[in-house]
């Protein structure tokens, strides 16, 4: 089959804070609740630990979608985590609306541990969302090996492009 | 401290017993557990979590309660020192404090609490449904089930009421409500499974069985019972429809021959048995075909031959040798041939001959030959050695009434007699055969003669039977050898004619096999003569059984008979025991009557009379032996299986059994008792919430949209039945408008007392009805808005001015539903002031009906009848609403020492305070068993740590099955395969249950031999078993973070189960882990010394309790106050709420008498003065504190300026720097003489008054006015009660003194809700003001005050001249507690006090670990209170300064210096106060200053490193490196070649 012939199964990723949003995940799980396979998650003691870049690396990774999960507003285990993700991930939104991406490919959700039906449902959202988008360009230009796996010119980051593009702007983090 | 006097007793036992698994017995349990005891929480239900784990949210934050209570679940069950006794109940207490001994008895669970790894599988298979009492009935769950998905244990039970009536009526026991469930579900195969459990013959048994157990069923107490034969059939037939399965042969076992003469019911389930056993089974019949009596005595229109032949079949096929056509003639034969065990199964066939004249004519046939040679001619030539009675066109008479008779009847019918008839004795006054077949057999055309004294056979002069001469019978009577004896009518001899006689009076056991010289003995009723436990003739190893020892009966009889002679036999041939006494077992589980009706009532079950079978039509039954019954369709047969009531809850059905993959479940687990060695009990009970179906004005269980407060609560739940979506029950339509009536069950008649949070609740689902459904109009039908504590006020009122929920003050008049609509109509009183005195908007006063879509009832709390129970066993004193009294001045101490008890189990609280009270009683228990402290607890051993550094990544890889959770669904030998082939992988293994207490040690020993050096384990869930798998490796010498979990389970088996995908998904989350895993890196952790000794701040009534409780632990206390004397707000407390005579407090006075408060301030300056471990210093401050837990050093600086600053060192801080009352001129306060405050009041009343002591007589007229200054805005919780007490006590001194208190809600939550009532009745005057139209204050000249002020029965103003005007002014946060907030960086909230944790569950600590409040620092406090909240703050205290060292580092953030530009980032992002610019580090460039995080305040949550701009600082264990290495792997080539094992 050619790459034309497959049909597009999104890669999402989605950063959960290990109170609430990875919690709600397992209750969708206990409670049996369907939602696509595409969507992949990766726990983190607070969404407050992830930082810009990393958010930005994950797209030149190739991600389609990527979902920030943490615990309600004011509901952080550690004050305000989630209102700190809560500001990079619009920051980052603004990165990839300058680059061309489109800024629903990045979302932050927040849920309680008791919201299992929730996770699914957003995760299933998120899924349809990303599929009507199609796949990231960053991700088939990787796949063409057209971004560079070398570091950043400018601070030797291994993200490159993403990177370089906010020392040009003179920004970064 | 009060009350136990046992302080240190040296040899008190180290373990306390708490009963009672909610949040308070979590509580107390890991403050004790932390403290160096061992305890035993005993919880009644399966799991713990209590009443919190079935809440939504908690007020005042709306924090969802499953979030905040499940990780101390987890702390709890994982806890070395806490053992939990799930499913147990305490039945008795004896000795002493110190040393008791607990009678603890645990309730079978039928789940093996070991074995079971929480799977699910046993519920998901579980036929049986019911309400579940988890989400209070609204939605199902099964008989096997988990109390709620994230219970504590992590472990399944089975609910069981007992054995169903049917299957305890059954000697088979048949386990119909089983296959009745699963047939119900339309599972078939499995519910032939369920029948076979108990009966090798579900088709015969399901047309010709006497079915006792419809006689028991329960569902006859409503309309008539279910046919339950009818659905085995339909059962039977529906599994023999599907294409044949041959039985696989059982597997032999034992070299031992069993010969079973004769292939009868009984015979055939003895042979089935063994076989299934192991042994080699040989059965003889002398008869062509096998079956015995069911193919030869029952004819086929009754029992299709089929059927039989096809039952038989089957216990053949699993290697019975049947050898047919093979009469026994000898026993001794059979033994000489080898057979180590014989059974007779023989039957009865012997027919009976009646012993009258001409019994042995011509044309006489007998019941069983006339059966069994229809049956023989119909087999044809081969087998036929008997023609078939020739009968056609003849009159026919049988003689007698049994089934059989009744058979050979309608055998003879369609045989084509030409008339017949059937001749009975009918001895008991009737036919004994079965009712439908005597019916059947009248439609057929036989007529009945009952009631006839056979005299002789009539011979027709050729030898041949030609009638028979029969008299009528009056009646019988009973002579004394017990024979009915008839009395004939005289001169009614008759003859019947018939050319065809056929005697049906009986048959007996066929004995000519056995000669006299056998051994076998023979009873006078002509049976084989047994013993009767063993089976076993006179003849050892040959036994009898079936008819042939009991003589005829059922068919269900012979299979009952076959089991229990199969056991003999076994047990005969391994040499056991032959007697064995049988369980006790569960008792039956018969619905009573009321129950029933309970069951009518609440609609679970509806009227439906049994489904008809269906049958051929009496034209069509002549001259054929076609099948009458057709037998239920399958639409009919779920309408009879939906009527069954599932008495037993659990039915036995035993799929669960089949269905574990790891076999925990046990059907026979019995109840145990064990006893217990404790020094201490704390009771934490919880409550019963208010049956409101009791009150019946309100409609509950009637009107399905009336609901109470807890169901509303799982409505609400997102883990509830509806998902979190507020439904109605009666239309799940979202409800618009939605009424709260408070106060149900509480502050009524039955109940005086306030039950304290269903305001809050109230008002808190009010919120989230809105919060869910934005257009939700809520109104509250209430008295007061109790909204009394911290952060209550201001909830309140949001809640009414943000989200415009209604607060009506009145009880509802009446409550009817709109049948058609389901509606429900409200009638009240509508009152409203005017909104400024009397002058704007006018005041309002109608009658309103009005419609809600739904009715919330918020219930009150009570006690549980059994926890009375408990309270009176265990020999405490309970109030008449079975509240625990506790002593005065100790309020967690009941009256017998060594015994506490917390929470609503002494007075209705919510979560929070329960959880203060937990904590106070640990630390009593502490106090008093301080000698027993760590002599029963232990530390988990790990085995020395590896080095791994220099060594390349070496990963062993598990891969769960999780039995079939994640094996049924994905390619687990498939992910393990390709797991091999990710770089560093070493190894990579399936397993079964990764779990399993042998897998946990197989890894263990798998990853010393591989010798790896990083663990990954694919299955389940971190949050709940990454703790146990990282034991497993640190057992192996590996550090615990050399680990990771790929969850495979939660996370795609469970969740994209039908998805293709599937196990490409859990490749890739493998992939993923083992790519973290690569990078992860040993941490360290250090031990810290801590330094034993306190800092408690504030010399107040918390202070100093706070102080002796750690002094009674052993630990030195620096005791640090202000002022010159140690007492605080304790001096100016002259009367107690115990005075007024409404307290459930015990009092301590020597006479029996309340002490009051100066008394206590008393005692404790005493024991203060007398503790050498207290060191006090007065008139001193803390001007700052250094350091972290367990080792913080404060200075101290006298007030005196003279004295120098010094410093002390310690472990923890305890600040209680209290409160004040509020002195503000609101009201005119300071304007006149006549206007005091509340403390200034009690001093007067005191008799202690300072400047007017001489006028202190008191005042003839008093008005009080409430919620004065800051109390606007935030209720200060004590102002109420002490309003009310000290107007008791000017009532009680001055009676005729009129008092008014004006005010907006009376504040008195719990039993201070009695001094309300008591100084209503007492004649105090109560009068509302709204907050819009508040009194009005004017101080004349000469000082007399005049007070005006709405009146709302009068509708206008009235003024009162008052003597004297008494301001209820609230307390407010001292100078010092603002103070000390201020220089220890100490968090406050919006009013000043100290801000804690968490205001549910962390109610005495700061977020700062070490540091924690007491008493009014924290809020305003009755005495009461703040003595429990200091307690509790001891309790937290005390389990950190019980520890050795503290363990710091692992997952902390740490900072690379040189890249610090000391940019402060950091410092301002840190939650905990853990960075500091260290002037020693260099930061980039070599700039004097960098930043350093304190690994022992630092909670890792690596807020610091996302922030920090110069990438400095790492979290770690979640590096860069370590989180981007998974989003990496994801986007690896997953194609990679799968290497086999």
């Amino acid at each position: 089959m050619t790459a034309a012939e497959t049909p597009f199964e999104p890669k999402i990723v989605a950063f959960c804070c290990r109170h609430c949003a990875y919690a709600a995940a397992d209750l969708a799980g206990t409670s049996r609740l369907a939602y696509p396979p595409s969507l992949n998650i990766v726990e983190l003691p607070c969404t407050g630990r992830v930082d810009v870049l990393e958010l930005l690396r994950t797209f030149e990774d190739g991600v389609d979608g990527l979902l920030v999960a943490g615990c309600l507003p004011g509901r952080c285990h550690y004050l305000a985590g989630n209102l700190h993700a809560r500001q990079r991930v619009d920051y980052a939104q603004r990165w990839l609306e300058d680059i061309g991406l489109e800024g629903e490919r990045l979302r932050m959700i927040n849920l309680s541990a008791a919201m299992g039906a929730q996770f699914a449902e957003l995760a299933t959202e998120m899924a349809e969302t990303i599929k009507s988008l199609g796949p990231s360009p960053l991700g088939t230009r990787r796949a063409a090996g057209e971004i560079p796996t070398t570091g950043c010119a400018a601070c030797g980051d291994p993200a490159p492009l993403l990177a370089e593009s906010a020392h040009d702007r003179g920004d970064g983090r | 401290m009060t009350g136990d006097g046992q302080s240190g007793d040296a040899k008190a036992v180290g373990a306390v017993l708490v009963l009672g698994g909610g949040i308070a017995g979590m509580q107390a349990s890991l403050d004790l557990a932390n403290g160096g005891y061992k305890v035993y929480l005993v919880e009644k239900k399966s799991a713990i979590g209590g009443h919190m784990a079935k809440l939504d949210k908690t007020f005042p934050t709306n924090d969802c309660a499953m979030c905040t209570i499940s990780p101390r679940l987890v702390e709890v069950g994982r806890h070395p020192n806490i053992e939990l006794l799930p499913d147990s109940e305490v039945l008795g207490l004896e000795g002493k404090a110190g040393d008791f001994t607990a009678t603890v008895r645990t309730r079978p669970r039928y789940i093996d609490l070991d074995r079971c790894n929480g799977c699910g599988k046993c519920a998901e298979v579980c036929p049986e449904r019911l309400p579940n009492p988890f989400d209070e009935g609204l939605g199902e769950r099964r008989a096997a089930y988990k109390l709620y998905p994230q219970a504590t244990p992590d472990a399944f039970a089975i609910e069981k009421r007992g054995v169903a009536p049917c299957r305890d009526a059954c000697p088979a026991g048949q386990r119909a409500q089983g296959y009745i469930s699963l047939l119900r579900e339309g599972r078939i195969d499995e519910a032939y499974r369920a029948i076979k459990e108990d009966n090798p013959f579900p088709g015969i048994c399901g047309r010709i069985c006497d079915h006792r157990c419809e006689t028991a069923c329960s569902r006859g107490k409503v309309d008539e019972p279910v046919n339950i034969h009818g659905l085995k059939r339909f059962i039977a037939d529906a599994f023999y429809a599907k294409p044949r399965a041959k039985p696989e042969p059982a597997p032999r076992r034992y070299d031992e021959r069993i010969a079973i003469i004769g292939a009868g019911p009984c015979g055939l389930t003895v042979a089935q048995d063994l076989c299934l056993e192991g042994y080699p089974v040989t059965v003889f019949e002398a008869l062509p075909v096998a079956g015995g009596m069911l193919r030869f005595g029952v004819p086929d229109f009754r029992l299709p031959a089929a059927i039989v032949d096809r039952e038989v079949q089957d216990i053949v096929d699993l290697g019975v040798d049947l050898r047919l056509g093979t009469p026994v003639e000898s026993l001794d034969d059979l033994l000489d041939e080898g057979y180590a065990a014989v059974l007779m199964a023989v039957g009865a066939h012997e027919g009976i001959r009646l012993p009258i004249p001409g019994g042995d004519l011509d044309g006489i046939l007998i019941n069983t030959r006339f059966l069994r040679d229809v049956r023989l001619a119909e087999l044809g030539a081969e087998g036929a050695r008997d023609p078939r009675p020739d009968i056609e066109g003849k009159r026919v008479l049988v003689v007698g009434g049994g089934d059989v008779a009744v058979d050979v009847a309608r055998t003879a019918v369609r045989l084509g007699a030409g008339d017949v008839q059937m001749a009975v004795r009918g001895s008991g006054g009737k036919m004994p055969a079965k009712e439908s077949e005597i019916a059947r057999a009248r439609e057929e055309g036989i007529r009945m003669h009952v009631g006839l004294n056979f005299l002789r056979v009539v011979d027709d002069g050729h030898g041949r039977a030609a009638g028979l001469e029969c008299q009528r019978v009056e009646r019988f009577e009973t002579d004394e050898t017990g024979r009915a004896v008839p009395l004939t009518v005289p001169d009614s001899e008759h003859v019947m004619a018939a050319d065809v006689i056929v005697f049906s009076v009986g048959q007996r056991v066929g004995l000519a096999f056995i000669p006299d010289d056998a051994g076998v003995g023979v009873t006078r009723a002509r049976t084989i003569a047994v013993d009767p436990d063993t089976f076993m003739t006179d003849r050892p190893g040959i036994f009898a059984a079936g008819d042939s020892i009991s003589g005829t009966a059922f068919v269900i009889e012979a299979v009952a008979g076959g089991h229990r002679v199969a056991g003999a036999i076994h047990r005969h041939l391994r040499g056991e025991a032959m007697k064995t006494a049988r369980p006790a077992g569960p008792p039956v589980a018969e619905l009573s009557q009321k129950e029933i009706d309970a069951r009518l009532l609440k609609g679970e079950i509806g009227y439906a009379p049994q489904t008809p079978m269906p049958e051929i039509a009496v034209a069509d039954r002549a001259g054929n032996f076609t099948e009458i019954e057709l037998g239920y369709s399958e639409q009919q047969a779920m309408a009879e299986a939906e009527r069954c009531l599932s008495c037993g809850i659990c039915s036995e059905c035993l799929t669960c059994v089949e269905a574990c993959g790891v076999d925990a479940i046990d059907h026979e687990m019995e109840e145990s008792t064990r006893r217990i060695h404790v020094g201490a009990a704390i009771l934490a009970p919880g409550f019963q919430p208010y049956r409101a179906e009791l009150s019946e004005e309100f409609g509950l269980g009637r009107y399905p949209n009336v609901v109470t407060s807890l169901q509303f609560e799982r409505l609400l739940s997102a883990s509830g039945p509806t998902n979190g979506h507020v439904k109605r029950p009666s239309d799940d339509r979202t409800p618009k408008k939605i009424a709260f009536l408070q106060c149900v069950g509480s502050r009524d008649q039955t109940h005086d007392y306030c039950s304290a949070v269903c305001c809050m609740y109230g008002t808190k689902q009010a919120i989230m009805a809105i919060e869910h459904e934005p257009e939700t109009q809520a109104q509250v039908f209430m008295m007061d808005v109790r909204a009394f504590s911290k952060g209550y006020e201001a909830y309140y009122r949001r809640a009414r001015d943000k989200y415009g929920i209604e607060y009506t003050r009145c009880r509802i008049s009446s409550l009817k539903e709109d049948p058609a609509t389901g509606d429900l109509m409200l009638r009240y009183v509508d009152r409203t002031p005017p909104s400024s005195g009397g002058e704007g908007v006018p005041a309002r006063s109608e009658v309103r009906d009005e419609a809600f879509d739904m009715v919330v009832l918020s219930v009150g709390m009570e006690v549980s009848e059994g926890v009375r129970d408990l309270g009176r066993k265990l020999g405490l004193e309970l109030d008449d609403h079975g509240f625990c009294r506790t002593l005065q001045f100790d309020p967690v101490h009941t009256s017998r020492p060594g015994v506490y008890a917390v929470g609503p189990f002494r007075e209705p609280k919510d979560i929070a305070e329960s959880l203060i009270e937990a904590g106070a009683a640990a630390a009593s228990a502490e106090g008093m068993l301080v000698g027993g402290r760590g002599t029963l607890t232990r530390a988990p051993a790990y085995a020395a740590e590896r080095d791994v550094a220099g060594e390349d990544p070496k990963i062993a890889i598990f891969v769960c099955h999780c039995g079939t959770n994640i094996g049924g669904v994905v390619d687990v030998p498939g992910v393990a395969c390709y797991a091999r082939s990710l770089p560093g992988v070493v190894h990579a293994e399936e397993s079964l249950y990764a779990c399993s207490k042998d897998s946990i040690g197989h890894i263990t020993e798998r990853v010393k031999e591989l010798e790896a050096n990083r663990v990954v384990i694919a299955a389940c869930t971190p949050l709940t078993h990454e703790p146990l798998f990282q034991d497993s490796i640190r057992a192996a010498g590996l550090n615990p973070y050399l680990f990771e979990m790929a969850n495979i389970r939660n996370q795609c088996s469970w969740v994209h189960g039908r998805d293709p995908a599937v196990t490409e998904k859990a490749k890739a989350l493998v992939r993923m882990s083992a790519a973290r895993a690569r990078q992860l890196a040993p941490l360290e952790t250090d031990k810290v010394p801590v330094g034993h000794s306190a800092l408690v701040v504030g010399g107040g009534a918390a202070g100093m309790t706070a102080a002796l409780e750690l002094a009674a632990q052993n630990f030195p206390v620096h005791l640090v106050e202000k002022s010159d004397a140690l007492g605080g707000n304790l001096r100016q407390l002259h009367f107690g709420i115990d005075d007024s005579g409404t307290s459930t407090s015990l009092p301590l006075g020597a006479d029996g008498r309340h002490l009051g408060p100066q008394d206590f301030l008393r005692q404790l300056l005493g024991e203060i003065e007398a503790n050498p471990l207290v060191t006090v210093h007065l008139g001193t401050e803390v001007s700052g504190t250094a350091g972290f837990v367990g080792n913080f050093t404060s200075t101290l600086r006298p007030t005196d300026p003279e004295a120098p600053p010094f410093e002390v060192s310690h472990g923890v801080s305890i600040l209680a720097t209290g409160g004040v009352e509020y002195r503000g001129d609101e009201y005119g306060y300071g304007a006149s003489s006549h206007i005091v405050t509340q403390q200034e009041f009690e001093a007067r009343l005191a008799g202690q008054g300072d400047a007017g002591a001489e006028e202190a007589a008191l005042p003839r007229s008093v008005v009080m006015i409430q919620c004065v200054g800051p109390a606007e805005k935030y209720c200060a919780r004590v102002c109420c009660t002490s309003a009310l007490k000290n107007a008791l006590m000017l009532k009680r001194l001055s009676p005729e003194t009129r008092v008014t208190i004006l005010y907006r809600d009376i504040r008195v939550y719990g039993f201070k809700e009695r001094l309300y009532t008591a100084a209503r009745e007492s004649g105090v005057l109560f009068v509302r003001y709204d907050e819009t139209c508040k009194p009005e204050v004017r101080v004349a000249e000469d000082g007399v005050v005049a007070v005006k002020a709405w009146e709302e029965g009068l509708g206008r103003d009235i003024v009162l001249r008052p003597d004297l005007l008494v301001l209820s002014t609230p307390v407010v946060p001292s100078a010092a507690t603002q103070e000390l907030g201020r220089r220890l960086r100490l968090p406050t909230d919006a009013d000043g006090f100290f801000l804690e944790a968490h205001i549910k569950l962390r109610p005495v600590d700061f977020l700062s670990e070490g540091v924690f409040m007491a008493g009014m620092a924290h809020y305003p406090k009755l005495l009461d209170e703040a003595i429990v909240h200091a307690k509790a703050a001891a309790a937290r205290a005390a389990a950190l300064l019980s520890q050795d060292a503290i363990t710091t580092g692992g997952r902390v953030a740490a900072v690379d210096h040189t890249r610090c530009v000391a940019c402060l980032t950091c410092l301002r992002t840190c939650p905990y106060g853990a960075a500091r610019i260290a002037a020693d580090l260099a930061g980039t460039g070599g700039i004097a200053g960098a930043a350093t995080i304190e690994s022992a305040l630092c909670r890792g949550c690596g807020l610091c490193a996302a922030a920090c701009p110069a990438g400095a600082i790492e979290l770690k264990h979640y590096t860069g490196a370590q989180v981007m290495a998974k989003v990496d792997a994801l986007f690896e080539d997953a194609r990679v070649e799968e290497v086999p094992a």
